[in-house]
């Protein structure tokens, strides 16, 4: 509970205009094309087998 | 974690006859003011309802002075600070709990009013919040005295503790409509977790220019769940703070916005499916306290709405069902850190040597959780186990629910102070917002919509007997 007591505390900051300027162009690496590429693709291929689940053993 | 179960320990003792909190103060709904507030249990009816109320007041504060102290917060602040935010929350309770604003149609004739709004009590959660917003952007200097003890998080996650029992209640009688909900809530929230967090960073990082160290944070918190998910993210990732903190500030402001729309649209658009509305709330809706508020309140709406058609539905599932997708939200929080951390680390920003440890995600798990089905699964088993146990475990989680509400509404006060709307103004925060709002008006909404819908079409709740 202390940590997220914590967790809560947001503090204006300035000068975020610099930070978003300065911010570096970086090119989409293949590990983060692969990392979106398989949570979507999972995504799907689980919606079908999740709601297969729900229905057969999860009747509301 | 600990006070939501300190509190639900002091209340079970009611099951079997030794009723400890049983004055503690309940609103109800009123026309005269005197009688807005009185005794939970009927065993202490002969307390007037400010001899209640002040009890009330002072077990609260006693209890959260003790937490107060264990996280070191600076205590004369807090103190005075919460006494104000406990009796304005209170204030703002018992003004939505006024017959014309609250009393639904099918009781209006018993207590002698042609008219209502029908929003039930729980447009205090509203009014509270309106309030909180009030003194949040015309009284900044107010509001942030009041910060040391506006904890919004640690309100809701106490509420959420002491939800657990009233859930395990319901599940008593209702256990196969409680499984569905539990296995349908974490099936919804793998999906979400899967097409919301890569759509977002895939947006941020090709259409909007940001570099990992942004995108991602701002993919889980816009995605995921907020501030926990923001700061997780930006741990796991080794952002620098101003990242998370950033990302933090548009999902706080952006969680009131939803709060304030989206159990509205549900209740016009969602009231035949109370599930859907429900699991979408919690979908949607970014933090836990915005979440849970809104599936409070859109719990007050559809219902409502329900039994203008003469459908009288069990108060309480649909805000079960809020907690339940956002509860499995907070516990995949620490595992996707954890995944995030390995690519970062092993991938991203390989360093020789580096190494990422499995207790990382114990670190980052939220603990209330824990709290949340220790009371759940204990109350479900007592049940059971003793049938004869079950009026009693009402009446217990009913005078916990007192305690609940109070928690909840001190919640929705925080949230409104700690949403400066100035902020969206900042220097540099447009580009921010706008991926902020291209991504939760754009998909995020409609996205949980379709899965809301997907698994919780036709799932009611159970009908008043």
């Amino acid at each position: 509970m202390a940590e997220s007591g914590r967790r809560e505390e947001i503090h204006p900051v300035e000068r975020v205009g610099k930070e978003m300027a300065a911010m570096p162009q970086e090119p989409l690496l293949p590990v983060e094309k692969k990392l979106i590429g398989w949570s979507l693709m999972l995504g799907v291929v689980l919606l079908g087998i999740l709601i297969w689940v729900s229905l057969k053993f999860f009747p509301a | 974690m600990w006070l939501g179960l300190a509190i639900a320990a002091l209340a079970l003792p009611a099951t079997v006859g030794v009723d400890v909190l049983g004055w503690a103060a309940k609103a109800s709904v009123w026309l005269e003011l005197p009688k807005a507030v009185g005794p939970a249990s009927k065993g202490y009816a002969f307390l007037p309802g400010w001899v209640s109320l002040g009890l009330t007041f002072l077990a609260v504060l006693a209890l959260v002075a003790i937490g107060a102290r264990v996280m070191g917060f600076r205590m004369g602040r807090f103190l005075a600070g919460f006494t104000v935010i406990f009796w304005t929350s209170f204030g703002c309770w018992l003004v939505g709990h006024y017959a014309y604003i609250a009393q639904t149609p099918d009781k209006r004739q018993a207590m002698g009013i042609g008219w209502s709004l029908g929003l039930t009590g729980e447009a205090g959660f509203i009014v509270a919040l309106l309030a909180g917003l009030a003194i949040g952007n015309l009284a900044p200097k107010f509001a942030s005295w009041l910060k040391e003890a506006s904890r919004p998080e640690w309100f809701i996650k106490t509420g959420i503790v002491i939800l657990g029992a009233s859930l395990g209640v319901k599940a008593i009688a209702a256990s196969g409509l409680v499984s569905a909900i539990m296995f349908r809530g974490f099936a919804a929230i793998v999906e979400a977790y899967l097409i919301y967090w890569a759509l977002v960073y895939f947006i941020s990082r090709r259409f909007f220019g940001f570099s990992r160290e942004w995108a991602a944070p701002l993919a889980s918190g816009i995605s995921i769940c907020g501030v926990s998910a923001a700061i997780a993210t930006g741990a796991a990732i080794r952002a620098r703070p101003v990242v998370p903190i950033m990302v933090s500030s548009l999902v706080v402001i952006f969680s009131v916005v939803e709060l304030l729309l989206l159990p509205f649209a549900a209740q016009a658009f969602l009231s035949h499916e109370p599930m859907v509305a429900a699991a979408w709330m919690g979908l949607a809706v970014k933090t836990d306290g915005a979440a849970v508020a809104s599936g409070a309140v859109t719990d007050a709406l559809v219902r409502a709405a329900a039994g203008a058609r003469g459908v009288a539905w069990q108060p309480g599932w649909m805000l079960m069902t809020t907690t339940t997708v956002k509860v499995f939200i907070d516990v995949f929080i620490g595992i996707w850190a954890f995944i995030l951390a390995l690519i970062w680390v092993y991938a991203i920003d390989k360093k020789p040597g580096e190494r990422v440890r499995a207790t990382e995600i114990w670190e980052r798990f939220p603990k209330f959780v824990i709290g949340y089905f220790l009371l759940f699964v204990g109350v479900l088993a007592c049940g059971l186990a003793w049938p004869g146990t079950r009026e009693g475990l009402v009446a217990a989680t009913g005078t916990a629910d007192v305690f609940r509400g109070i928690f909840f509404v001190m919640t929705f006060f925080a949230i409104g102070l700690a949403s400066n709307f100035r902020r969206l103004w900042a220097e540099g925060i447009g580009r921010l917002a706008m991926v902020y709002v291209v991504s939760l008006f754009g998909f995020i909404i409609w996205i949980g919509l379709a899965i809301s819908w997907l698994f919780f079409h036709g799932v009611r709740p159970p009908l008043v007997q």
